[in-house]
């Protein structure tokens, strides 16, 4: 072949700018950390790895919402616990007043304590977060149950449940639901209307405090078993608030998992191998280093030089 | 034979090699010049003389001055520029094109996707939370002036192509009056004789540089001119005349320019449009300015189209349904309102004019029943159902598939034309590389060659003047006889 001026000048140029624009896209990488820094780099990754990207995304979402759930839930069954411990006073009270050996001052003054314990209960039934009712249901912006000094006149309107009984579910997988809170209405008042599906909790403690006034030992003695069912419908609330925390724990678990795991799927489809990267930079550097010194050398040399 | 014939074939050489430096030296102050065809002077030996029983040469004289051209070489660097220069258009436009999908440097529509839905996640979890609400409505504002820049950027692309024209077509009618004139100039000068090896190289030059803005091919006429035309046969020069293209806005295609070719000695445009567009890779500048402009970025545009006018009518629909926490029902949350007609297509340029149908947060339908009748704020059964949206999949042109899921294969997509492109421009500024180091291997100027040639001739011409010296001498001797 013949070679020209013109011929090795073009392939010299030729040679630098591929090699220039190697390391540029290579120092690009560095820079970046990533390999594919435009879809057009690696459109089949690029796709994937925008898919991984919304999953991981997804996937904090629903952390996010059992965040929630969690701090619901574990309000809801705090405020379990109490109402417990309210029932268990109640309980002892009743039994003691149930004996034969107190008269009705005694039992007067019971009955005010009942009634403190059950204005306890309503206001528990009321609690908070966030500003919003956990026992509304539904209503969550006013609260479920009326207070003693709350209520419209005339007659004792007190504990009346005026939420919902539906579920407040948040989302905790693609699938999945989980409802964060429980009904103070099925709790406190066994349904609606009151004791429809289970025993009337704040009723329960209304007769009690008649019986007291009226100093009715009968009615007094058999308030207990209906207490005692009370405080079985409390633990079953409970039970079920408690499955339903270690259900979201779990989910938690699963999606702290799939977390590490598409994390680490997205980072080999988009992130540079710095090793390899680095090293082929090396390279890279060495050949342009070549080219220019050779081409240097090269084009010193000419006919020119030996014709005087 | 005469003394004075020692003079004549002296005076032959001298003028010979004096000419063939002359070409050495064109060659040499030419070594760098684009196009040029390195020239060699063609040496013949004198027509010989019968000078009593042996006839003897009559010296040397130059037959012709050469140009060292390989026709089949141009010519395929002719058709490889035009395909250089339709790849290197559609490289320039996919890669803006790309850029606008890149979620890889900066946050775009995907992001803002899934932003939106998990701002409705947030609003599920406190329903009648102003912050969450305001966030909703945030999320869907951006999302929505997201689609709106984008169609905007991608019609933008396709104006601007459109606009390129105009700077285009001036190019190309400048060169094309310009290889008519070169046409003209050869004819006269090869008609009186003489060498036009230099107009020859600028024409081929042109050529050249014109197939990079469109694609031609053209004829080497018997009478030196060229005639150039489109590869289906139009002509755009021929002798001394030259054809011209022009503009002209074309209501059937959003009054986007038709290109009309007037050909040479016409004065009729006929429009050319469909024929430079054809997408074969090889239509030079103009075809894919066309393409960029008529299709390349249209699948982009009604993709966006699709998802923006699917997102409206799934979550409207679910929105719809659900009530505000004003107990208002029946509220579309994007504009305009998208009929849904089974199966589920899409309205074209709803991209463009996808708007926030809700202005005021607490319009937002959160709830799957009237709130203000139980007061049930906390109900948050409607925006479950919306945040659900995300992961849903909906029947789309390319099949099922989530909202994330449609946007992520556009980006694909993207990816995908700017590779083609960017490899259809490597493969042909690769393949022009080959062809012209052929072509400075056969015309190409080498500097030492010609140093040598240059050693050569002027020992040649040192040699004739020497001849003369000693046919002076010769002369001297003979009449030295005479005194």
């Amino acid at each position: 072949m013949r070679v020209t001026d013109n011929a090795t000048a073009r392939m010299v140029l030729a040679t630098l700018q591929q090699q220039q624009e190697r390391v540029y896209t290579l120092q690009q990488q560095v820079s970046s950390g990533m390999r594919i820094n435009a879809p057009s780099d690696d459109p089949v990754s690029a796709q994937q790895a925008l898919d991984m990207k919304v999953l991981i995304a997804a996937n904090d979402q629903y952390s996010r919402n059992i965040n929630t759930g969690n701090t619901w839930l574990a309000q809801m069954d705090s405020s379990l616990s109490d109402m417990n411990n309210v029932m268990v006073r109640a309980k002892e009270l009743a039994t003691q007043m149930a004996n034969g050996i107190y008269d009705a001052g005694a039992r007067q003054n019971a009955a005010n304590e009942i009634q403190g314990l059950k204005d306890q209960l309503i206001s528990l039934g009321n609690t908070q977060i966030g500003g919003k009712y956990i026992f509304g249901g539904f209503v969550s912006d006013q609260p479920p149950f009326i207070t003693t000094d709350g209520v419209p006149s005339p007659g004792d309107m007190a504990g009346d449940f005026k939420g919902t009984d539906d579920p407040i579910n948040v989302q905790i997988d693609q699938q999945s639901f989980v409802a964060i809170n429980y009904s103070g209405g099925k709790l406190l008042r066994g349904g609606t209307p009151p004791g429809s599906s289970g025993t009337d909790i704040i009723g329960t403690l209304d007769g009690l405090i008649t019986a007291l006034n009226n100093n009715d030992t009968g009615s007094i003695r058999s308030s207990i078993d209906k207490i005692n069912s009370s405080m079985q419908q409390m633990q079953a609330a409970q039970g079920d608030v408690g499955a339903r925390e270690n259900r979201l724990e779990k989910a938690g678990d699963v999606l702290t998992g799939t977390r590490d795991y598409l994390t680490k799927a997205l980072s080999g489809k988009q992130d540079a191998d710095y090793l390899q990267v680095l090293s082929d930079l090396t390279k890279q550097q060495t050949a342009y280093q070549a080219t220019l010194a050779s081409t240097a050398m090269f084009s010193k040399i000419s006919l020119l030089d030996y014709m005087r | 034979m005469s003394v004075s014939d020692v003079f004549s074939i002296g005076v032959s050489a001298l003028y010979a090699q004096k000419l063939a430096l002359e070409v050495t030296s064109e060659n040499i102050s030419n070594v760098n010049t684009p196009g040029y065809s390195k020239q060699t002077a063609i040496l013949e030996s004198g027509i010989p003389n019968q000078d009593g029983r042996f006839p003897v040469g009559s010296g040397v004289r130059v037959a012709s001055i050469r140009r060292v051209y390989d026709d089949f070489l141009q010519k395929q660097l002719v058709s490889s520029n035009s395909s250089a220069g339709n790849y290197n258009t559609q490289q320039t436009a996919m890669q803006r094109v790309e850029q606008l999908f890149n979620e890889f440097s900066a946050a775009g529509l995907g992001t803002d996707l899934t932003s939106f839905f998990n701002s409705w996640q947030d609003l599920a979890d406190n329903p009648s939370g102003q912050a969450e609400r305001q966030a909703v409505l945030a999320q869907g504002n951006t999302l929505v002036s997201d689609f709106q820049r984008m169609n905007n950027s991608l019609n933008q692309v396709k104006s601007d192509a459109n606009q390129s024209l105009q700077g285009l077509t001036s190019d190309v009618n400048d060169k094309l009056k310009r290889l008519a004139v070169l046409n003209d100039q050869i004819h006269q000068l090869e008609f009186q004789g003489g060498n036009a090896n230099e107009l020859r190289d600028s024409r081929d030059k042109l050529i050249q540089d014109l197939s990079e803005k469109v694609s031609v091919t053209y004829m080497n006429e018997p009478d030196g001119t060229v005639t150039v035309s489109l590869p289906q046969g139009a002509t755009l020069v021929t002798g001394n005349q030259a054809g011209s293209f022009s503009l002209e806005p074309d209501p059937s295609n959003s009054g986007f320019f038709k290109v009309l070719l007037t050909g040479p000695g016409s004065s009729v445009g006929s429009d050319v449009t469909q024929i430079i567009t054809k997408a074969d890779g090889s239509q030079g500048e103009i075809g894919a300015t066309l393409q960029v402009r008529d299709s390349l970025v249209d699948g982009f545009i009604s993709g966006l189209d699709e998802l923006a006018y699917n997102l409206a009518e799934q979550v409207n629909s679910v929105h719809g349904s659900g009530y505000s926490l004003s107990g208002a029902t029946g509220i579309d949350f994007f504009s305009p309102p998208s009929t849904p007609t089974p199966p589920a297509s899409y309205a074209a340029g709803y991209s463009r004019s996808i708007a926030m149908n809700i202005t005021n947060i607490n319009d937002i339908a959160t709830a799957s029943s009237d709130p203000t009748v139980n007061g049930t704020t906390g109900d948050n059964g409607n925006a479950l159902k919306i945040a659900a949206l995300a992961t849903r999949s909906i029947s789309m042109s390319t099949g099922n598939s989530t909202f994330s899921g449609y946007y992520n294969s556009l980006v694909g997509k993207s990816g995908v034309a700017a590779q083609v492109a960017e490899q259809g421009a490597i493969q042909s500024s690769a393949g022009i590389k080959q062809l012209q180091e052929m072509r400075d291997s056969a015309s190409g100027v080498s500097l030492d060659e010609e140093l040598a040639n240059l050693i050569a001739y002027q020992k040649s011409y040192e040699g004739a003047a020497k001849l003369i010296n000693v046919g002076t001498d010769m002369l001297d001797t003979v009449l030295s006889l005479v005194r």
